[in-house]
């Protein structure tokens, strides 16, 4: 938090001093841009000057245009959910580095969600939809690194595993069924497991010792004992502590299994903490409100190379 | 305009405003077509004076046809375009005027909607091929058979643009048509052609427009001239109000849902391309004769006639007891209006008026309740009075939170029916005992030995009824059962069928998965979320939101003054996503004051580079292209690859809003500075800005004016002069490349032959020109006699009049083919009519199939099928003896000595004004050939008719029945 602060003090402290360069920038702004899109975009523009010598305030020229033109580019992938051809991408990423923009919205396209029950196939994916989200809780205020391509799953992963997960839930379902119900006398993982196999696919589980998780409260971390994150296809299904990893992965196959005592289940891309940063990640979740967030991710598969560099 | 829905909404409420179309098909005789004669009068039994064709509507179901094999190359696209204009002409038979108008460059405000629909079709284009070739390679797979990849690439529909080649092409083909027609066929002799292709600027239904209402505004104009507008979009009903001209009847091709199409892999009907199995291709016919038939009926017509629509709604706004005089004609400008807060191509629409909830009703009733307290009206001549909008709004915004909720609630209760009602399919299905093919009832199966022996059949007939009726009783079991148990099924047979059930529902839950809406429109703090999520501004931020409902006020202004006065600002455009609410149009009084002056359309090659994607830069020159991908560009920002579509509580993608960035003028000009160099002669060519064209015929009275003035070479802007042209009036400018009688044209497509004969001429044409700041008033001419009223009358009285005979066509006083008393002794004298017993008095059969398609057609459709039927069954009779009883006949009605009802021939004034004053025109033509007409019936002995329509000489009118007629009724 204190580095936004202090990005955005720059910039006024610099325009402050620099007065005629904050006169000129303002005739940038668009009539349309909202406070907090032309706050962002004009860091955009103040940071990268430099990288163009030949940009004069106030002066018009093609230098100065294309400087515009990125700025506006960097700006409507940011709030609009454009892309551009990766060479351009490339570039605003970089030079959009350092900016932060707080509560940017999001954008899903939940293309073959959609499309059921078109219009014919004519139109079969272009049901790109967006689903923006607002987040106005307090606590919940976020820093998005405007990198959003990086560091999340692609957005029409949950409709892609979607039906995965609705063939999975019958399964589950008929399975607990046959075992006499939910509850806490069964071998939690072996059902898990049968119906994750059943469906053709497996589980994935990670275990971390409960030491070497940082940030815990400090009563927790003296306690010995593994923590199990399972899995599957990519898709966060639960977390689960015990003193030895088969106990651990019981409970976290006890708490998977508790998703699916739903009326339904759903893929979805959410936020949760990863190694202390705020990561996107696919989680499956039934239709009840949730009253605290999720456990930190112990592993995440969507890192690429360069998100992993700079961690 | 940008609401599909409101054609349905409209023809629903004020069904009357729709006739269909009588067409007169081209008849085969040996394999030679003879073409239609539309001198003839025209069978829809109205004559119209001029035609205007918005030729986009056109152009894309000719290009890119959805129900028939799309045309291989653009020589048969231009030959379906020209085919289709034929068929209009045919149909419509203007006598005046054809109008074709291409769009040429719009007003950035139009641009916006021109993009987005634009980078969609690219998107959803380049998806289809893949999914295809997804789709092709899996079937191959499977062993299933597709007939091979056709080699056409695929037609961008995008180059349906002003400023591609393709455009400049068809430009000069339709002019080779147009010469061509005017050489060649006798129903063009004495028209004029004008042709304002896509190099003149301006959307093609509004070029139309301006020609109107300059032709209104001078005093030559003749104001009962009878319009007809071709094409699909709903705003031309708004255009057509707002000429306030009396006659306007809109064309278009009648909407039919749901028609089947063939399946983009295999092309075969009856499948999407979802369920493709790669089957082989069924015989059609017994040797496959009708294989490149479709199964789908030809496309038809409908008009809508304005002047009912003028009825209806002067029965709705009508109000009385008003503070100031009620003028019927202000309240359609004010009526067109309020339309356009519901939707249009330039603003989107308000969130809280949605068409299909009868926003439009509801907008009327405020508008009646509120307009007490205005004091006058909203509009005046297409300027908005906004004080008297402010009161309109609050009126909309109180109720706005009502109509989320009831949205809401409406939109649950739809899906909880559905889900009702495939609950209850399923159940059925389920309660089918045994397959489908097990006899049931008295043929039911019956294990043997058991006491319950089949029955002997009582009543055959009532066990075949009971048979019938199984299938409905299972359903009604069924439903009890369900009630009873609830979703238990345990009524159910064996347990394998409630597997089944549970199954099936698990399935069913996920099957329709709900996009999340994040505004819930319903709940309160809506309008906070709304901001919040649409715009990214807190709803505190009362600048932001005075912003949105400033541009959105300056929007509805000039729109209007686009409907009435004509383009104000060619750079203004509304640059939001996203509508305010109304409750947010508080103090908009001072919002707007004016547009700013003499702003100039784009160029056409500029136009392209700004609603074009990427991906459709093919169809401009290569650097100018590189302005669109290359990551140096100072415009790259317009060309995203991709784009965010915001469903905005719809269902589907295409009712979405694109998220595309705004094009920025200033920079897209400095960019494209210097790339200008780079365009060849021909592009600067196409890149110019274009005149309209005027064409006509060597006997048309303007002819040897205009060629005169080639003759003499007079250039600069020569004057109609009005009496030789129906009183339009313009400029005439000699055109460089002309269209000259006598100089052969040269076919631009190989299919079609050079016109060696020509006898066309053409030229270039200006709409006359008004001073700066003229007005063009919205008000009825004087002169104007308003068409016959075709609505029942409020005070029709049963007992004092006949009975209400709703009319059907244009024709006020359609006739009845009647027979007197004597025809009917001659016949039954000639008839045994005991014949057919069973068929009653006479027989029903329909008459032979050439009966109905000579040029009587129109004529005769309405004729009672009892004389249809005894001219089919007694053709010789009729040969001898038919036309020898009518004559006289017929001449007693000229004289009046019948007398028929006064009153009735009254009515029809201003029709025979419409006709009379054709003056030497084509009525002396008319009367030509109604003579002829006679003479050839009676040569021929067809089956003459007891009347005949319109050409009973000249001021002559259909024939009133006799007064001793059969009632039918």
């Amino acid at each position: 938090m204190a580095d936004q602060r202090s990005g955005e003090d720059l910039v006024s402290e610099y325009l402050g001093q620099n007065r005629q360069l904050a006169q000129w920038v303002e005739t940038q702004r668009s009539y349309n841009e909202t406070s907090k899109q032309w706050v962002a975009r004009r860091e955009f523009i103040l940071r990268n000057m430099e990288a163009f010598p030949s940009v004069q305030p106030g002066v018009p020229s093609t230098c100065l245009d294309r400087l515009l033109s990125l700025s506006m580019v960097w700006a409507n992938q940011v709030f609009m959910g454009c892309s551009y051809p990766p060479a351009v991408m490339e570039k605003i990423q970089h030079m959009g580095e350092g900016i932060v923009v707080e509560d940017a919205p999001i954008f899903k396209s939940a293309n073959s969600e959609l499309s059921r029950g078109k219009r014919g196939a004519a139109d079969e994916s272009d049901a790109e939809s967006l689903l923006k989200k607002a987040k106005t809780g307090p606590n919940e205020v976020v820093a998005r690194a405007t990198r959003p391509q990086k560091m999340a799953p692609p957005p029409q992963a949950p409709a892609e595993h979607q039906p995965f997960f609705n063939r999975l839930y019958k399964a589950v379902a008929w399975k607990l069924v046959s075992a006499g119900g939910f509850g806490p006398n069964l071998d939690h993982f072996e059902i898990l497991r049968s119906c994750v196999e059943s469906c053709k696919q497996t589980l994935t589980c990670v275990f971390v010792p409960l030491k070497d998780i940082a940030g815990l409260p400090a009563s927790r971390t003296q306690k010995e004992g593994h923590v199990c994150e399972i899995r599957c296809h990519t898709v966060y299904l639960g977390t689960g502590y015990g003193r030895d990893e088969a106990a651990a992965r019981a409970m976290a196959s006890k708490e998977a299994l508790k998703v699916f005592q739903g009326c339904k289940v759903t893929v979805k891309i959410c936020r949760r903490r990863f190694k202390g940063r705020d990561v996107e990640d696919l989680l499956l979740l039934d239709e009840q409100p949730r009253s605290q967030g999720f456990p930190p991710a112990l592993s995440y598969p969507f890192q690429d190379e360069q998100g992993e560099s700079d961690t | 305009m940008g609401v599909p829905a409101f054609f349905r909404w409209l023809s629903r409420k004020y069904p009357s405003i729709i006739v269909h179309c009588v067409e007169e098909k081209a008849k085969e005789c040996n394999g030679v077509r003879i073409p239609v004669d539309t001198t003839k009068p025209n069978p829809n039994e109205v004559e119209f004076d001029n035609l205007y064709l918005d030729m986009n509507g056109i152009i894309h179901p000719c290009t890119h046809p959805e129900d028939k094999p799309a045309p291989k190359n653009e020589d048969e696209m231009m030959v379906a375009i020209f085919e289709y204009i034929d068929r209009l002409f045919n149909i419509v038979r203007p006598r005046r005027v054809l109008y074709m108008a291409i769009d040429g460059v719009a007003p950035r405000a139009k641009m916006n909607q021109q993009r987005s629909r634009r980078f969609r079709a690219s998107k959803e284009g380049v998806e289809l091929t893949e999914s295809k070739e997804r789709m092709r390679e899996e079937i191959i797979q499977r062993g299933g058979y597709l007939p091979p990849e056709e080699i056409k690439e695929r037609f961008d529909s995008n180059c349906i643009t002003p400023g591609t080649e393709f455009m400049d092409n068809l430009a000069q083909c339709l002019r080779y048509y147009v010469a061509e027609r005017l050489s060649n066929d006798p129903g063009w002799k004495n028209i004029v052609v004008f042709l304002s292709d896509a190099s003149v600027p301006g959307e093609g239904e509004h070029k139309i427009m301006d020609f109107i209402r300059r032709q209104r505004a001078q005093p030559n104009h003749d104001p009962n001239t009878h319009h007809c507008l071709c094409g699909a979009d709903a705003d031309l009903i708004m255009l057509g109000l707002a000429t306030h001209e009396p006659n306007f009847t809109i064309i278009r091709e009648e909407f039919k849902p749901n028609k089947p199409r063939p399946c983009a892999l295999c092309g075969q009907m009856g499948h999407d391309i979802k369920d493709c199995q790669g089957v082989a291709r069924e015989k059609k016919g017994e040797n496959d004769e009708f294989a490149d038939s479709m199964p789908v009926s030809e496309q038809e017509f409908i008009f809508i006639r304005l002047c009912v629509l003028r009825e209806y709604l002067a029965r709705e706004l009508t109000m009385a007891s008003l503070p100031f005089p009620f003028e019927f004609e202000r309240s359609i400008d004010d009526w067109v209006f309020m339309c356009f807060f519901v939707g249009n191509d330039f603003l989107p629409h308000l969130p809280s008026l949605e068409i299909r909830e009868g926003a439009i009703d509801r907008l009327v009733g405020i508008y009646k309740d509120v307009v007490h307290k205005t004091g006058g009206y909203l509009t005046e001549d297409g300027y908005v009075k906004l004080e008297r909008v402010e009161m309109i709004m609050q009126a909309v915004g109180v109720a706005e939170d009502n109509i989320f909720k009831k949205r809401k609630e409406d939109d649950e209760g739809f899906k909880r029916r559905n889900k009702e009602k495939r609950r209850r399919i399923r159940q059925q299905e389920q309660q089918r005992q045994g397959p489908a093919y097990m006899t049931t009832g008295q043929f039911a199966p019956h294990a043997l030995g058991r006491r319950d022996r089949p029955e002997p059949v009582q009543n055959a007939r009532q066990q075949a009824f009971d048979m019938r009726t199984h299938h409905n009783q299972d359903a009604a079991q069924s439903l009890k059962a369900m009630m009873k148990n609830g979703n238990n099924q345990s009524a159910g047979p064996s347990s394998q069928s409630d597997g089944r059930g549970v199954k099936r529902k698990a399935e069913d839950s996920d099957s329709e998965p709900e996009p999340e809406d994040n505004v819930r429109l319903w709940e309160d703090g809506w309008k906070q979320r709304y901001y919040k999520t649409k715009f990214d501004v807190d709803v505190n931020d009362a600048d932001f939101r005075k912003k949105v409902v400033k541009s959105y006020v300056e929007g509805l202004c000039w729109v209007l003054r686009y409907y009435y006065q004509g383009c104000a600002s060619w750079k203004w455009y509304f640059p939001f996503h996203y509508a305010p609410f109304a409750s947010d149009f508080k103090d908009i009084k001072g919002l707007f004051t004016d547009f700013e002056k003499d702003t100039k359309p784009f160029k056409p090659l500029e136009q392209l580079m700004s609603v074009f994607p990427a991906a459709s830069g093919n169809f401009l020159p290569t650097t100018w292209r590189n302005l669109m991908v290359s990551p140096e560009s100072s415009i790259i920002d317009f060309y995203p690859d991709d784009f965010a579509i915001d469903l905005n509580g719809k269902k589907y993608a295409w009712q979405g809003v694109a998220l595309l960035p705004f094009v920025d003028e200033r920079r897209l000009r400095a960019a494209l500075q210097d790339v200008y160099c780079d365009l060849t002669p021909e592009e600067v060519r196409r890149n110019g800005l274009g005149s309209d064209l005027l064409f006509l015929g060597r006997s048309h009275k303007l002819f040897d004016f205009i060629h005169e003035l080639y003759q003499a070479e007079s250039h600069g802007g020569t004057e109609i002069p009005a009496e030789l042209c129906h009183g339009i009036q313009g400029a005439l400018n000699l055109d460089d490349i002309p269209i000259l009688p006598d100089k052969p044209v040269r076919s631009p497509i190989p299919l079609l032959r050079d016109i060696s004969h020509n006898s066309a001429i053409g030229v270039k044409f200006k709409d006359p020109s008004y001073a700066d700041g003229f007005v063009f008033k919205a008000v009825l001419l004087s002169g104007a006699k308003i068409p016959t009223k075709v609505l029942k009358p409020g005070d029709w009285e049963r007992g004092q009049r006949q009975p209400w005979r709703p009319q059907l066509g244009f024709n006020p006083n359609r006739q009845q083919a009647h027979l007197n008393q004597s025809a009917f002794r001659a016949l039954s004298h000639n008839m045994n009519r005991n014949q057919n017993p069973g068929h009653g008095q006479y027989s029903n059969t329909p008459p032979p199939g050439n009966y109905s398609q000579g040029h009587y057609r129109g004529g005769q459709s309405n004729t009672h099928s009892r004389q249809h039927g005894l001219m089919g069954a007694a053709p010789a009779f009729q040969r001898q003896q038919f036309p020898r009883p009518l004559q006289p006949q017929q001449q007693q009605f000229r004289g009046g000595a019948q007398g028929w009802d006064r009153a009735m021939q009254s009515q029809q004034g201003a029709y025979q004004q419409n006709q009379s004053r054709r003056g030497a025109g084509p009525s002396g033509s008319y009367q030509q050939r109604f003579d002829q007409q006679r003479d050839n019936w009676h040569n021929r002995g067809a089956p003459q008719p007891p009347r005949q329509p319109y050409s009973s000489g000249r001021g002559g009118f259909p024939l009133p029945p006799p007064s001793r007629r059969y009632d039918w009724n």
